[in-house]
């Protein structure tokens, strides 16, 4: 049983590592949109530029 | 409306820009065309690609988009020119609406819940090593470690994830208010400081796994709720956001145009029409007004202000127009105080949170039978007296009684954002799905009158251009509806002149000096009054409903108006009707006129000649018999009206006051958001007492067996986040099925009687 005396002390060291990568993830934003990503893979190429500045939606939003 | 160019005077960007620590500045903005993810993607990389930029946050539901950036690199023009490039432009909002609250108490109670969870599996593991250990091999002495393994792990978990319990029951008792978080603070405090003494005796059960695993769960449905709460704000911010407060703006040629208040600069001349709102502060340029301060003093009482005073931005005209000259004394004054309404709708989604009297007395009775239990248990069997007590505690803890009032409203007020219906009074809504009278304004409410152009009599032969021009002139100051159809008619066909020294009388008309001398416009007893003939003597002929246009010697013109029932009134009423709700018409207006719009839209019970003081009584009457009563108008001669009934709702083409006075306000006069208001509020009445029986079910049941001791403490934490999250998921349904067909109404005469319960 003296292998839990290392054993249990990793397990917290572990929960400690990923608390803190948890945090800072939530400080970076990451949690803060979660639907848009989620067609990130789908996206051709960004919308080309429209010099005119024109108020209209994307032309690939149909 | 305006260039982005504008944005370069510093003045103006003063109030939008914050300053932050590292140099950079940051700002707000509301962008309209967010419509999908795809857009939302671009939309971020192309602003972050520009030079300097530091963040990109978009929040798609709010439809705003905050940016940190450096402006030496990129200027605030250039910045709005980049989102109108990229086809979604952007207008900024006001400096204080960057918060970060909202963001920062999301990040807050995600890091809370992972916390608990983490520490919940881990007391988890530890106190199974303790539950075999009763019967298999573990020796005395590693039984005892894991317990003290099991209190070291859940300290982070009570001391940091359980912290808003504790401060949220800390603050209940300061304000001597039983809320819901003060048997959840006790459960745990009692079960950690239980398990913590018999870890320190070395006997004794040990609940740590219990704490851990019930705060977790609790955390794990408050974080929902929080997220469902944030998105109906969020789209009530986005309707905010979406309808600036407007001013208009004298331009150097004397015309009027009309700019976001937050643009105007100092040195600008702006018009108020009677009963606007005064956009920024400034001074009085007009001989004399009366003002409302109300919604910045809370005092209800008209201010006489004259040339060379200051108006306070914020405040309601009473009285006549005003001409101000801005002056911006410093970035905060005026544009901070603004959106007085936007406030109110904020306020009406912070009121309704925690102020349930129902829940106080659950409360009260909870933590009584937590008492009688344990003194009971403590006769029989002391031992279990401390289980049974702590069981009861948890079960009975009125979560989701509590919960499901601020929920289901919150949903219910994001659903209505999206239909373009503005709620400044949350119970209103509540009020609403018991309503049995509708009482209605008809001109500019039900009907929009149109000037008949042609039918415009000059009656002393003046052209018909010139007496559109004077009549125009005195027009363009009124905010009353006929007075907005003669001033948008007659500016296609006459060039404007200007009105000095004007006075409007309410439910009457508008006197001012133009080209010269002194013309009355108005009904004909108003505009005959300065001339010599007397009352009694007007030409029965001249006393219709038309608009009379006099001097002092007498008529001058006749102007006809013909009018137009709103596009959507006949099927709103019917609608109405046929929900059981009696439909009345109270209108200033002349009998026949009101007779046949009443024809028209098939109401029996109308009143014409109406002035504010008789369409109060009438209301008085309506709610004597026991009535409850929705108002519906416009103008500010309804405000009286507004403020007194049950539920009011004012449209926003209308005046502001009439919109101070509204519970709510209903955008881009679309009377039929009354119909989506009343299914949203009897839907909202329905999921309300669904989810009250609900949850006082389940505590029904479940207390008489945790006070019996069979509901161990682990169980009760499980059975009671369930009935948290079904609270929540219950409110989703506010609204849900309304895309397949927005005539059909509710489902079923629902009796909106059941719910007061």
């Amino acid at each position: 049983m003296n292998i839990l005396l290392v054993l249990i002390p990793v397990t917290l060291l572990v929960i400690v590592v990923a608390v803190a990568l948890f945090f800072w993830a939530v400080n970076h934003q990451q949690f803060d949109d979660l639907d848009s990503p989620a067609v990130l893979p789908l996206m051709d190429e960004p919308p080309p530029q429209d010099p005119a500045g024109k108020t209209d939606p994307p032309p690939q939003n149909t | 409306m305006n260039t982005t160019a504008a944005w370069a005077n510093p003045q103006l960007a003063a109030q939008v820009l914050r300053e932050r620590r590292d140099g950079c500045s940051e700002i707000a903005l509301h962008v309209d065309a967010l419509h999908d993810a795809r857009q939302v993607l671009w939309l971020e990389q192309r602003i972050n690609a520009l030079p300097g930029v530091k963040r990109v946050a978009i929040d798609r539901p709010a439809q705003r988009v905050r940016v940190v950036w450096q402006t030496q690199r990129t200027s605030l023009p250039m910045l709005l020119e980049s989102f109108a490039a990229a086809g979604c432009s952007a207008h900024p909002l006001r400096h204080d609406e960057i918060e970060d609250a909202r963001a920062a108490e999301m990040h807050d109670a995600l890091k809370r819940m992972l916390v608990a969870g983490m520490c919940a599996m881990q007391v988890m593991t530890y106190a199974f090593v303790i539950y075999i250990g009763v019967v298999d091999f573990v020796d005395f002495s590693t039984r005892n470690l894991f317990r003290w393994l099991g209190l070291l792990t859940t300290i982070p978990l009570v001391f940091y994830s359980a912290r808003s319990f504790f401060t949220g029951a800390a603050r209940e008792l300061r304000n001597r208010r039983l809320g819901i978080n003060l048997p959840v603070a006790l459960a745990v405090a009692l079960v950690f400081a239980a398990s913590v003494i018999n870890t320190l005796r070395g006997s004794g059960e040990v609940y740590f796994d219990s704490v851990s695993m019930f705060v977790f769960l609790l955390l794990g449905a408050r974080y929902l709720e929080l997220r469902s709460r944030h998105r109906g704000g969020a789209q009530g911010d986005a309707l905010i956001d979406a309808t600036p407060l407007l001013a208009q703006r004298r331009r150097a040629d004397g015309e009027l145009e009309t700019v976001a208040a937050l643009d105007l600069a100092g040195g600008d001349q702006v018009h108020i029409p009677d009963g606007g709102t005064v956009p920024a502060d400034g001074v009085l340029e007009s001989a004399s007004v009366q003002v409302d301060e109300a919604l910045l003093s809370g005092e209800s009482r008209p201010r006489q202000r004259r040339r060379g005073e200051r108006l306070i931005a914020g405040s309601v005209l009473l009285t006549g127009p005003a001409e101000l000259r801005v002056e911006h004394a410093g970035v905060d004054t005026g544009v901070a105080r603004l959106g007085a309404i936007a406030a109110r709708a904020r306020q009406a989604r912070a009121s309704i949170v925690g102020s349930d009297r129902d829940v106080a007395r659950f409360v009260g009775r909870v933590l009584l039978l937590t008492v009688l239990t344990a003194l009971g248990w403590l006769l029989v069997d002391p031992s279990r007296a401390f289980d049974a007590a702590i069981a009861v505690l948890v079960v009975a803890c009125p979560c989701a009684f509590a919960l499901t009032v601020p929920v289901t409203l919150t949903r219910a007020l994001g659903q209505l954002a999206r239909h373009h219906v503005l709620v400044t009074d949350g119970n209103a809504l509540l009020a609403l799905a018991r309503i049995d009278r509708a009482l209605f304004d008809k001109t500019g409410t039900l009907a929009v009158p149109r000037l008949d152009i042609d039918a415009t009599e000059p009656l002393r032969g003046d052209s018909r251009e010139q007496v559109l021009a004077w009549a125009m002139a005195l027009a363009s100051e009124s905010s009353h509806p006929l007075a907005r159809a003669l001033a948008a008619a007659a500016r296609r066909e006459v060039t404007p002149t200007r009105a000095q020294a004007v006075q409007v009388t309410m439910a009457a008309g508008i006197e001012g000096m133009v080209d010269g001398r002194t013309l009355r416009l108005g009904h004909a007893r108003f505009a005959l009054a300065a001339g010599p003939l007397a009352a009694g003597q007007i030409d029965a002929r001249l006393a219709d409903d038309a608009l009379l246009l006099a001097d002092d010697r007498g008529p001058l013109a006749r102007f006809h108006f013909h009018e137009q029932p709103r596009a959507d009134a006949g099927a709103t009423l019917e609608q109405l009707r046929r929900e059981g709700v009696g439909l009345c018409i109270a209108s200033g207006d002349a009998a026949d006129r009101v007779a046949a719009l009443a024809a028209r839209l098939d109401i029996d019970d109308w009143h014409a000649r109406q002035l504010p003081a008789d369409k109060l009584a009438l209301l008085h009457a309506l709610q004597a018999d026991g009535h409850i009563v929705l108002a519906v108008g416009d103008g500010s001669n309804d405000a009286p009206l507004l403020a007194a009934a049950d539920v009011s709702a004012a449209l926003t083409s209308g005046t502001d006051l009439a919109q101070a006075q509204a519970d709510l306000l209903l955008l881009d006069g679309r009377l039929d958001g009354l119909i989506q208001a009343r299914t949203i509020a009897l839907r909202l009445h329905e999921v309300v007492a669904q989810s009250r029986r609900w949850a006082l079910l389940y505590n029904l049941i479940a207390v008489p067996f945790a006070a019996f001791g069979l509901v161990p403490p682990w169980l009760a934490a499980i059975g009671m986040s369930l009935s948290s999250l079904g609270v929540v998921l219950n409110a989703l349904r506010v609204g849900r099925e309304r895309a397949c067909d927005p005539g059909r109404g509710h489902g079923g005469p629902t009796p909106a009687a059941q719910v007061s319960a």
